[in-house]
């Protein structure tokens, strides 16, 4: 066959899709998966940052960590550098990738449980040592908690724990507050009682001295004189009602439950699966919230003695859920709404968009299954559903929230993206990836998980509306691998039918991504190397090419089948249509982030257009300058911008040597002048000492001032009496100090 | 945690004070005395703070300076000779929430209370400390103190002191913790406010040593000092002072000094001429005590009540929880 007829067969392939000839197999019948997935076989022997440990309650950094960082910091602590540590290091690791397996097999528990049975597994009847070695390094972990992998659960179980996470923080805050005004309500309380006449009954007296010593006691005697003696300042009633009644609501609060004491009351549940349910929470518990901050508002003034009946009654009357701020609703724990997969659409969740621009501290977790839908409207495309996959870019564009989008497999690089998210105030939207299904994909969910961010069909990114004052702090797109290029690329090596190693740079496109998903098999061929013509094209490449030249070549991916030989994949024309489609959402997104901003660009252009006009004038002026007279020195040093001026200080501006003054600023406050004449000399607002009336005294007493400053810095200048006496005396001593 | 509520109607009821509301009666400290320029300073630094007298409270121990809190219309503690410290740290971890200053002077602090001294230091506590240090023992008519210049003749000292003087700023620079140390002098009263009012916004142990003048017993002893500006050496920094341009033309001896310098600060404090004035160390990073301990927990009834309970079953046996903790 020569090569047209091979061209041929491939460009009807590629533009309808239909594989004619011989030379075409479909990827079906060997599952093939992106070349740079190669590597990346059993993710259970490769050391990553998955599984994860969702760190126990009361972890200082962080509410998760990755096995792996663990591992990592048991072997820090405990094996020695070089040779002296490598069986302890060699032990660990093993046990390291047993967990993992047994994670993989569906084992669950916490970190020390998994821990032991691994342990258990690998423990040598003829050597104990390994099994004490195992042990003592178990003891040596320095966190525990649930690990997980990065499965289809993963995405709720992790953005539940992180909420809780911040929640106890928000909690621990809370109750610091609310504690402090009980306690300080309790003290005001007790304290009336002790002033009351029940307070100073003998029994109360009794009551208050402990058993021992109650005997050494007359409480009758005591209370005749406590009752004599003590003032007889009452609370009054009204106070003491509202002291009560903010005592018990605080008391009675339900939203948090208290860190420190143990209490049977149940505390609200914030944890939903649907929108509905939460805003009707919400709804129903706003009268609570509302009694409370007022509750914690009237405690706060009674314990500074600052509520003002006149002023206070009247506003707290009024007291209502308008008047809640949102520093007041940053006290309340927020909703968590994690909707199940495949609930996505259901009507319980139709008022999502609605919720979200409310304003509600409600924080949803939308987990996506998957990106290969097809449009609503029926025409053989990816949807890149505005249903699902582009949640998070819709909700942005609501404004006053937090959107982050991620794909599972980024969530632990993101993790303090999402404790920021589930601490802000407002509602906030969480928009996940959990791989492609198990029914679609031979990948771990971990691998097509990350496939989707790097093929930009899923990209990570942040939106937090209280992040800065403009986009560019607002946005950010930093999670991605080259958020700069439209493709991340890999260095790929592999070897050739000579058995020599090539070396090229492989890019990762959605057509790659899409290659993983075995339902998209028939845009996909297979071409054998004999069949290879020049006219095939790495998929990236061909993506750049004006139309007219696309349409001689073939677009192909690199993949690899399970005997890891790698192939040639022709991609069809729709499949390239969805790359290209997914492209210009990608740079889209770049847009919002900076990056070959349009606006920016167009700018820079004219910009650099009138500055290169301007520097084009110059030089022809200066060659005219020069063709006219050559230039001398002089007027070379004429041009020359003059020398700055010599910024001479600003003398300080002291008042003619005639008038009394005193260098205000620099007085000590001693007193000492003031003791001469302290209607002469005075303090002003910030107790310094001035000249208040030069005519209230004499020049004696100016010149006496001067010399007793301790820092001598009252000037007594001339006299205005000439009549005084012994004046040239006098105005010798002032010379020293004027 | 914020207030939003509250804090919104108290500040619709806010009271401003002026410099009178924080004035406690006339000084009784001699004419001429330093301590009447860090008063003055301290009031303006609470009115300018508009700090609430009621929720301020300034401990002392003994001695002229430790007069300080009757002249200060707050809450205030005249506590006995060099246990200041403990004191006010009793308050701070009572009630976190006040503004506890301590006054105390070259005597109470560097001889008596030097180990509560270095405690405190080492405590890291949120208060502003600010040590009088005139260099003799003024209540008590001129005994040497532990900063007196070798040399100086004093009541119990006729001869001249022979020991070299203690050195208060290397000292606090020493002790692990350390977090804010500066030096003043009572004769620049703007650079006096700034630092104290540095001191008051440093969460922690903000220590301040005020060079004081003391006219009565040791009368020529700054005099130098006082009128060679060259003999102060003004430490300026973003983080640290800057001086306004009037002082800066009188007080020309300047250097740059960065207060996260420790290493540099204690080669600072260990000049005594020209006398450095500003911020030697400054960390806001270090921890203080009462946030590691949670002072001013609660104690409503129940929770005292329960926290008894919990401390009184660890001494009390229960046959059947060992059974268990030991099955365990």
């Amino acid at each position: 066959m020569d090569m047209a007829a091979k061209f041929q067969d491939q460009l009807v392939f590629h533009l309808t899709g239909r594989r004619s000839g011989e030379g075409l197999a479909p990827v079906d019948a060997r599952p093939m998966r992106p070349a740079l997935l190669a590597g990346y076989r059993d993710l259970a022997r490769l050391r990553h940052d998955y599984p994860l440990v969702l760190l126990e309650n009361g972890a200082t950094d962080g509410f998760a960590a990755s096995l792996t960082l663990l591992v990592n910091h048991v072997l820090e602590t405990l094996a020695p550098r070089g040779l002296e540590g490598e069986r302890l290091r060699k032990h660990v690791l093993r046990l390291e990738r047993e967990m993992r397996a047994m994670l993989a097999a569906g084992t669950e528990g916490s970190v020390s449980e998994l821990w032991a049975a691994a342990a258990a597994k690998l423990a040598d009847d003829a050597d104990e040592s390994v099994a004490k070695i195992l042990a003592l390094a178990g003891d040596t972990l320095k966190a525990d908690g649930e690990l997980v992998d990065c499965d289809e659960r993963l995405p709720a179980r992790f953005m539940a724990h992180a909420w809780r996470h911040v929640q106890a923080q928000k909690g621990e805050l809370f109750h610091g507050h609310i504690d402090a005004l009980q306690r300080k309500l309790s003290d005001i309380l007790r304290a009336a009682f002790a002033h009351s006449e029940a307070g100073q009954r003998p029994e109360a007296l009794r009551a208050s001295v402990g058993g021992l010593h109650a005997t050494d006691f007359d409480f009758d005697a005591m209370s005749r004189l406590v009752v004599r003696n003590v003032p007889k300042d009452q609370l009054p009633a009204p106070r003491r009602k509202r002291i009560e009644w903010a005592l018990s609501v605080l008391k009675a609060q339900r939203f948090h439950a208290s860190p420190r004491i143990a209490s049977d009351a149940p505390v609200h549940d914030f944890h939903f699966d649907n929108v509905a349910a939460a805003v009707a929470a919400y709804r129903e518990r706003l009268p609570q919230v509302v009694e409370l901050v007022k509750a914690m508002a009237i405690a706060d003034l009674e314990t500074r003695n600052g509520y003002d009946e006149a002023d206070h009654d009247p506003y707290f009357e009024s007291y209502d859920e308008n008047s809640l701020a949102a520093e007041d609703m940053a006290l309340f724990p927020d909703y968590l709404v994690s909707i199940p997969v495949g609930r996505n659409d259901a009507p319980e969740n139709a008022g999502l968009m609605d919720t979200l621009s409310s304003g509600l501290p409600v924080k949803v977790v939308v987990q996506i299954t998957d990106l290969f839908e097809e449009s609503s409207i029926g025409t053989g495309h990816f949807a890149f559903g505005i249903r699902a996959a582009r949640l998070a870019t819709a909700a942005m564009g609501l404004g006053g929230m937090f959107a982050l989008q991620a794909s599972s497999s980024t969530l632990y690089r993101m993790r303090h993206r999402v404790e920021q998210g589930m601490g802000c105030r407002g509602p906030a939207l969480f928009s996940v990836f959990a791989g492609a299904p198990d029914h679609a994909s031979a990948l771990p969910r971990y691998l097509t998980a990350a496939a989707a961010k790097e093929s930009r069909a899923f990209p990570a990114f942040v939106y937090d509306a209280a992040g800065g004052e403009n986009w560019a702090t607002r946005f950010s797109l930093e999670h991605n691998r080259d958020p700069e290029t439209d493709w991340p690329a890999d260095p790929f090596e592999y070897a050739d039918d000579s058995l020599q190693r090539v070396r090229e740079t492989v890019a990762f496109t959605f057509a790659d991504f899409a290659l993983c998903d075995r339902r998209n098999a028939g845009h996909f061929a297979v071409v054998p190397r004999e069949r290879w013509t020049a006219a095939m094209m790495p998929a990236a490449q061909w993506l750049a090419l004006p139309e007219r030249e696309s349409a001689e070549r073939i677009p192909y991916v690199l993949a690899v089948d399970d005997d890891e030989v790698l192939h040639r994949v022709l991609v069809d024309a729709k499949m390239m249509q969805a790359t290209r489609r997914c492209l210009l959402l990608w740079h889209r997104l770049q847009e919002h982030a900076g990056i070959h901003d349009s606006h920016a660009e167009r700018l820079l252009a004219r910009e650099r257009t009138a500055w290169e006009a301007q520097q084009n004038e110059a030089l022809e002026a200066i060659r005219k300058a020069s063709a006219a007279s050559p230039a001398s020195p002089a007027a070379a040093a004429d041009a020359a911008p003059p020398a700055a001026a010599q910024a001479a200080p600003a003398e300080e501006a002291k008042p003619p040597s005639d008038e009394p003054w005193i260098e205000t600023a620099r007085c000590p406050s001693c007193n000492e002048c003031q003791l001469i004449n302290p209607e002469m000399f005075a303090y002003n607002d910030n107790k310094q000492a001035y000249i208040k009336d030069v005519n209230a005294g004499t020049y004696r007493q100016l010149v006496e001032a001067a010399e007793t400053c301790q820092v001598a810095i009252i000037h007594p200048g001339k006299p205005r009496n000439p009549d005084e006496p012994g004046l040239e005396d006098l105005m010798k001593r002032a010379e020293a100090f004027n | 945690m914020a207030r939003p509520l509250s804090q919104c109607i108290i500040k619709l009821h806010e009271e401003h004070h002026n410099l009178e509301d924080y004035q406690g009666g006339v000084p009784r400290w001699c004419n001429g005395c330093g301590d009447n320029a860090i008063l003055a300073a301290v009031q303006r630094l609470c009115r300018d703070e508009n700090l609430a007298p009621e929720r301020t409270v300034f401990v002392s121990g003994i001695g002229c300076s430790s007069r300080f809190p009757h002249y200060m219309k707050t809450y205030g503690f005249h506590g006995i000779h060099g246990r200041a410290f403990p004191i006010a740290q009793g308050v701070k971890m009572a009630r976190p929430d006040l503004n506890v200053f301590v006054n105390t002077g070259d005597g109470d602090c560097c001889s008596i209370g030097a180990a509560h001294w270095i405690h405190a230091i080492r405590y890291n506590m949120n208060m502003t400390v600010i040590l009088h240090d005139n260099h003799v023992y003024g209540l008590t008519k001129k005994q040497a103190s532990p900063t007196s210049p070798v040399g100086l003749r004093s009541n119990t000292t006729p001869r001249g002191s022979v020991l070299e003087a203690l050195n208060p700023l290397t000292v606090t620079l020493g002790v692990q913790n350390v977090s804010f140390v500066a030096q003043a002098v009572d004769w620049i009263p703007e650079l006096m406010y700034d630092i104290v009012s540095k001191a008051f916004h440093h969460r922690g142990f903000s220590f301040i040593r005020i060079i004081q003048r003391c006219p009565e017993f040791l009368p020529k002893m700054f005099e130098p000092w006082l009128h060679d500006p060259g003999k102060t050496l003004l430490l300026t920094h973003a983080n640290g002072l800057q001086p306004s341009p009037e002082l800066a033309r009188t007080y020309k001896n300047q250097r740059e000094h960065d207060p996260l310098d420790i290493h540099r600060a204690r080669e600072i404090a260990s000049t005594e001429d020209p006398i450095p004035v500003g911020v030697l160390y400054h960390n806001p990073e270090v921890p203080c005590y009462e946030d590691l301990r949670g002072a001013g927990g609660p104690r409503t009834v129940d929770a005292i009540r329960k926290g008894l309970e919990a401390e009184f079953d660890k001494f009390t046996f229960w046959p059947e929880a060992e059974g268990q903790d030991r099955a365990a």
